[in-house]
């Protein structure tokens, strides 16, 4: 590299950096929005077609749609904080399809319990009552 | 009564100008925000969540800092969003766990009531066979008592010909005790089946041993039937004379030799499957 070239390199690499900041996107915001659209689409996976988390599934896409629109617009904050946004609503739709499951599974192991409960405390069972029955006659 | 009226007011109005100047606008997430993050901070679960609880309080205090300092609205509004976000993902997470716990001690219990239960099962199981047994002893002993003879068929016992009528398959008055008895111990235990097998001696014509034979068998089975024994745990069969105990050269010996025997199979669960 000689002299005239990097007299010319140094004020180039300058204006490109103005350039980029300019468009406010930096590369910070980027992973940003792109870890907020795996999140996302993990969410969909998890979360499905049941009702619980539905609500905030839908949140976390307008958010990412916002924080895509915003990027585009060159609105490197609003995009960071929209990406933000849709991160923690994929989060919490995961939590509540996970605490729907855990709750159901708990109810159901529950009332398996008091069902136990009722059969072991009846004295006998209908059938072998009758075949007492029969056998007493 | 009046005076306390006009306090009340007072204290209205004072709230409401203070109200006026601390904060100029509600900022509903703000407000959402500090309701929500004491409750999952004061969660005895909050271990749990401890990051999403510690974000949450961070952004809180970002949120009121900024609405101290009269800052944006929007940046107030962030903050306070997350600082919710946070304090639900964490509410959630402590949800799933006290259900984590309740399976587990749901489980724990589950198995306890299994086992219970099973004990009780096998403990009924055992008072059922018990007095199972109780009956087949008693079975035994009434077949003792009728002079039953335990042989490699079963125990059997022998319906000498003085109860039948000469020649004839008429039960006398004197075998309905033994019948009693029979039909008694057939009653009490309804998978004990009986085979009764009509003999004669030799004097006579086959055919007419066969048929005395058959009839024998068949008024002993009608008498049993009529004190109520099952129809499924009786069977006949005339032997004729082709079964002698004893000599027929001789009266003693004949008269041993016209009988009906009752064939009571010791393991019933042999009979049982031998008559299926």
């Amino acid at each position: 590299m000689n002299y005239s070239t990097t007299r010319i390199a140094g004020p180039l690499m300058l204006a490109a950096g103005l350039l980029a900041g300019c468009g406010g996107i930096s590369d910070l915001t980027k992973e940003r929005v792109a870890r907020s659209e795996t999140s996302v689409q993990q969410a969909q996976q998890t979360v499905g077609n049941s009702e619980q988390g539905a609500l905030e599934l839908q949140r976390a896409k307008e958010n990412l749609d916002n924080a895509r629109k915003a990027m585009k617009d060159g609105n490197g904050e609003l995009a960071d904080r929209h990406a933000q946004l849709a991160q923690l609503d994929a989060e919490l739709a995961v939590s509540k399809s996970q605490t729907a499951s855990a709750r159901k599974a708990a109810d159901e192991l529950l009332a398996s319990i008091k069902q136990l409960r009722q059969e072991a405390e009846r004295p006998t069972s209908p059938t072998e009552t009758q075949q007492r029955t029969t056998d007493d006659k | 009564m009046k005076h306390r009226y006009t306090l009340i007011l007072a204290a209205a109005a004072s709230a409401f100008v203070a109200a006026c100047s601390s904060t100029p606008e509600t900022i509903a997430e703000l407000e959402t925000a500090r309701a929500v993050v004491p409750q999952v901070e004061a969660s005895p679960r909050a271990g749990v969540a401890a990051t999403n609880i510690s974000e949450a309080r961070k952004a809180l205090d970002r949120a009121n800092q900024l609405a101290d300092k009269g800052g944006k609205t929007a940046d107030i509004q962030y903050e306070a969003t997350v600082a919710s976000r946070n304090a639900q993902i964490a509410n959630e997470k402590i949800l799933s766990a006290m259900a984590k716990d309740e399976m587990e001690k749901g489980t724990a219990e589950r198995q306890a009531v299994l086992t219970d239960a099973r004990a009780r099962e096998a403990q009924r199981n055992a008072e059922y066979a018990r007095t199972a047994e109780d009956r087949a002893n008693a079975l035994e002993r009434e077949l003792a008592d009728l002079k039953g003879k335990k042989t490699d068929r079963g125990v059997v016992v022998t319906m000498g010909d003085v109860l039948f009528d000469t020649g004839k398959a008429t039960l006398k008055p004197g075998a309905y005790a033994t019948i009693e008895r029979l039909a008694t111990v057939l009653k009490e235990d309804q998978a004990r089946k009986v085979l009764i097998e009509g003999h004669t001696d030799s004097v006579g014509t086959d055919e007419y041993n066969q048929s005395l034979s058959e009839r024998r068998a068949a008024s002993v089975q009608a008498a049993l039937f009529e004190r109520g024994v099952e129809a499924s745990q009786i069977s006949t069969v005339g032997k004729g004379e082709s079964t002698p105990v004893a000599g027929n050269d001789n009266a003693a010996g004949r008269q041993q030799n016209r009988r009906v025997e009752l064939v009571f199979q010791d393991d019933r669960s042999k009979v049982a499957s031998d008559t299926n």
